[in-house]
């Protein structure tokens, strides 16, 4: 186990620019997802860290030891890929004992070591199948296997249940993380999905165009994005986003004004992105001072909760709401964005307000 | 970072700074393509310098004799009225040959992909020809070919006489073409019946459920769709009529008269029956142009005819 | 056209099979009855589908008039040697241009696909010159180095190619996690998994140095260094004429064998084939 250290990490094809320049420190144990839409860097932060791609400006650190121009392995690291990338002409007891092999450990060793993780991760009775004779979720299982017989300093895992259905991959999560309980290894991983990063990471990294758009926690990353980027990528269904000026009654937006907390009295007159998420409307059966006309135009309800496409003065928004709702497109409805839950940027989107 | 520059290898195993990843690829890459990269050099590049080199000489092994004629050798190839004969009997010859190669090679594709009980024995002996022995296939129709040989023998128990295949102008020329074609057809029509098992089956049942009949099916779900391989294996059946030379040996020696002699046979006549080695180098050339622009062509014409590429 | 066929339709399109048949079977079975009938009844009116009498001296001829086992052993090692060779010096190229970044390696490879379009019936000349110069005339060195090395080995070499870039790159990043350098990831992972590619290599490779016609004729000149389809058409008689009954025991010696082997592993035979980079 080991900290890993990122500093000032750069990547270019010829003049192409695709990382710059990022800063990452990663504590020892700790659990740490890379999240950002596809291109933007994510995979390639994540070999150049692996040694799959060479790094061309800034400082990588495993531990104490600078790793830039090292072998992949010569880092201590183990890869979960996407496609597993379990070698197909290798029984899965070779596939997990074949980095071993390499390493110059001996037969017994080996036997040793495979049979612990697959004890672990409940391959016992599969050692002798083929890659092509397990089902998605074992060879999953089969590519962990392979990375945590070496006992790394520490794993790297792209993407490594995208190629899973819906179900598995709630399964395989939990797994994970349940690994990553029991052997505490520093963990990197990469994924497009924020509800994975969610539930799976001590710290998020957002990644975009190539930057970091922030660090954090994930209910931290949830509560207070720091720019309207990250807002809208963390959270799903997504934050609904209304532009316009904030004024001493409220948010004035298009045929509409918003409530807002007290506290923004100080920036009256400026033009800003108001941010609320969907589950942060409430609904006001009552219309009051402060609530806000909804016109309905479609309900699609989960059971446990009810989505609301609606229109809030000439804007579309999404409201989840606790409630079932009986009403039809084209009803009025009453709504209340939670003044606590409201995320003010700057026009450009680019930095926190309140 | 200036800090980060200035602890350049502090710790842990770092390698010599010259052999980075990239250099290491490098080098691999050399190692690996060294004997084929070598290999063509020897083989390839330098014969075909030489063979231009000694288009420019007139060479007379007998008398030993190599001397700087320029394009002399090239002025031959005008004024030397064989070679018209020759070239009509390649241009016969490749043209037929590919003509019906191609075409048989698709219909036995399409007969092989129906589903039909046994097809794998149809397919098996379809293309057993392309592993008999090429001289051993052409000495038995050589023999079958004969005046008295075996198809003339049947021919005259339905009561017609057959000609004498090998010995007549006309049918000599079909002879080879023939005896070529049912030799490697079979390459041609295993791949034309992967590339057609690579259809997928929805195209076929979505042109079914808009009524197009079959023939009109195969025009444009199966001919489109399977044109890149008709293109390869037209470009590979091309270069390969030119190449044809045991089977003419055997069969024909390029006779009766010129009318089989094919540029390759006529440079080894030449060349090395006859030991005009500035001549044969000279065709040579020819044969070498030849080859290369009509591949080129093929190589442009796939735009044209190619709708899909992989 | 993938519809349930009619029972008529069936019945027709067999018959049309096995009329087109006749053509490709035929003759192997010519082949192999007439020689072994006797010679007065090889040309006989009518044609003897199935030998009435039969005539095996025919068979020891062959090998008392040319050192025939001599030249079936020089045929069997040359393709041997030939078919070997290939696949290493064309598996090592064709991973390296599918696989490794090096310099030049666009314009190296186009050099090396020079070698499809340069039929070595254009370099016969000068290669004749070059191994008459390095005393290699009426030896196999010519039939052995120019198909392994030279422009033959292109075709193996872009086969291979194609296979290697298709094989998925996350299999090689996993190998170089796992600690092989580029040799072994090659010797352990992509040439194992290349082995459709590779049998079809192979058997491309050794029908080509098994049926090599003109290089034999040109390079070798003494009975007991030639191959097996020069030998075949040496048996002739007195005025140059084939002596039938003798050449089709020769040929069929010659063909009999690899067919046979064709016949037990034809399932690997054309699907190997038809399954490599050649579906364009």
């Amino acid at each position: 186990m080991a900290k890993v250290n990122l500093s000032d990490i750069r990547k270019s094809y010829g003049a192409v620019k695709t990382i710059h320049g990022v800063d990452l420190d990663i504590r020892d144990g700790e659990f740490v997802v890379l999240v950002g839409p596809s291109g933007c860097g994510k995979s390639t932060l994540l070999r150049m860290i692996a040694g799959l791609e060479t790094i061309t400006d800034g400082t990588l650190k495993i531990g104490d030891r600078k790793v830039n121009d090292l072998d992949p392995k010569d880092r201590d690291i183990a890869m979960v890929f996407q496609s597993y990338a379990l070698y197909p002409h290798m029984t899965v007891a070779t596939n997990m004992g074949f980095s071993l092999e390499h390493r110059g450990g001996s037969k017994a060793e080996i036997t040793e070591r495979v049979n612990w993780a697959a004890g672990i991760l409940g391959l016992t009775n599969l050692l002798d199948r083929y890659p092509r004779q397990l089902s998605g979720g074992q060879r999953q299982r089969v590519a962990m296997g392979r990375a945590i017989v070496r006992n790394p300093q520490v794993f790297l895992f792209d993407e490594p249940l995208s190629n899973l259905d819906a179900k598995l991959r709630v399964v395989m999560r939990g797994e994970i993380k349940a690994l990553h309980h029991k052997l505490k290894t520093t963990t990197i991983y990469v994924t497009h999905d924020q509800v994975e990063a969610m539930t799976m990471a001590d710290r998020i990294v957002v990644l975009n165009g190539g930057r970091v758009e922030q660090i954090g926690a994930p209910l931290d990353l949830y509560d207070r994005p720091v720019n309207r980027f990250v807002a809208g990528f963390i959270g799903s269904p997504s934050m609904n986003f209304l532009t316009g000026t904030i004024t001493q009654r409220g948010f004035q937006t298009s045929g509409v004004v918003l409530p807002l907390a007290t506290s923004t009295n100080t920036i009256v007159g400026q033009a800003a992105v108001y941010g609320i998420r969907p589950e942060h409307f409430r609904l006001n059966d009552h219309p009051g001072l402060a609530s806000v006309p909804a016109e309905i135009m479609l309900i699609e309800p989960m059971g446990s909760e009810t989505q609301v496409t609606m229109r809030l003065g000439d804007v579309q928004v999404i409201g989840v709401f606790r409630e079932r709702i009986n009403g039809a497109p084209g009803d009025v409805m009453h709504v209340l964005p939670e003044i606590g839950a409201v995320h003010l940027f700057s026009e450009d989107g680019t930095t926190r307000l309140n | 970072m200036a800090v980060a520059q200035e602890n350049a290898y502090p710790e842990g195993r770092s390698l010599s700074p010259f052999w980075t990843i990239a250099r290491r690829d490098s080098l691999a890459g050399f190692l690996f393509i060294a004997p084929q990269l070598i290999g063509i050099i020897a083989f390839v590049l330098i014969p075909l310098g030489l063979v231009f080199w000694y288009s420019l000489h007139e060479w007379n092994v007998l008398a030993n004799t190599f001397t700087y004629t320029g394009a002399q050798n090239y002025l031959m190839l005008i004024e030397d009225e064989s070679l018209v004969e020759v070239l009509g009997a390649t241009a016969i010859f490749s043209a037929g040959l590919v003509v019906m190669n191609m075409s048989l090679a698709l219909l036995l594709a399409v007969l092989l992909n129906q589903k039909l009980a046994g097809i794998a024995i149809f397919r098996t002996l379809f293309f057993s020809p392309v592993v008999v022995s090429l001289v051993a296939w052409t000495i038995v129709w050589g023999f079958l070919l004969q005046k008295n040989g075996g198809i003339n023998g049947m021919l005259l128990m339905v009561g017609i006489e057959g000609p004498n295949w090998l010995r007549e102008e006309t049918t000599a020329m079909i002879s080879v073409i023939v005896v070529q074609v049912f030799k490697n057809v079979g390459l041609n029509m295993i791949l034309f019946l992967a590339a057609l098992q690579g259809v997928p089956k929805e195209l076929y049942e979505a042109a079914r459920i808009d009524g197009a009949p079959a023939f009109k099916q195969f025009r444009r779900i199966t001919l489109p769709l399977i044109s890149p391989t008709i293109l390869l294996t037209s470009i590979i059946t091309i270069v390969g009529s030119l190449q044809v030379f045991a089977q003419i040996a055997v069969l024909t020696q390029g006779g009766p008269g010129l009318s089989t002699t094919v540029l390759v046979y006529y440079l080894y006549q030449q060349a090395f029956q006859f030991h005009f080695f500035g001549y044969g180098s000279t065709l040579s050339i020819m044969l070498f142009a030849i080859v290369a622009v009509l591949t080129f062509a093929q190589w442009q014409m796939r735009k044209r005819i190619v709708f899909y590429e992989s | 056209m993938k519809a349930d066929l009619s029972p008529r339709m069936r019945t027709a399109l067999y018959g049309l099979m096995c009329v087109l048949l006749i053509p490709f079977v035929f003759p192997t079975w010519w082949m192999v009855t007439s020689s072994i009938k006797p010679i007065s009844d090889i040309f006989a009116f009518p044609p003897q589908l199935i030998p009435q009498s039969y005539d095996w001296t025919t068979y020891s001829k062959v090998f008392e008039l040319q050192p025939f086992v001599r030249q079936y052993w020089n045929s069997a090692y040359i393709a041997a040697l030939v078919t070997v060779g290939t696949m290493i010096v064309s598996s090592m190229a064709g991973y390296a241009f599918a696989r490794i970044k090096f310099p030049y390696a666009n314009t190296i490879f186009m050099i090396v696909l020079l070698g499809l379009l340069i039929p070595s019936e254009v370099t016969i000349v000068p290669l004749f010159q070059m191994f008459l110069k390095a005393g290699m005339v009426n030896t196999h060195w010519p039939l052995i180095l120019v198909p392994i090395f030279g422009a033959p080995s292109v075709f193996a070499t872009f086969v291979m190619r194609q296979f290697f870039v298709t094989l998925p790159a996350e299999l090689e990043d996993a190998a170089r996690v796992d600690g092989l350098g580029r040799f072994k990831i090659f010797r352990k992972i992509a040439l194992p998994l290349a082995r459709p590619a590779l049998a079809s290599v192979a058997i491309f490779t050794f029908l080509h140095s098994w049926n090599l016609f003109l290089e034999p004729i040109v390079f070798l000149s003494s009975a007991e260094m030639f191959t097996l389809p020069q030998a075949l058409t040496q048996y002739t008689d007195a005025y140059g004429g084939p002596m039938w009954n003798i050449q089709l025991a020769a040929a069929t010696l010659t063909a009999l064998p690899v067919l046979i082997v064709f016949v037990i592993a034809q399932k690997h035979f054309v699907e190997g084939l038809a399954h490599t980079g050649l579906k364009g």
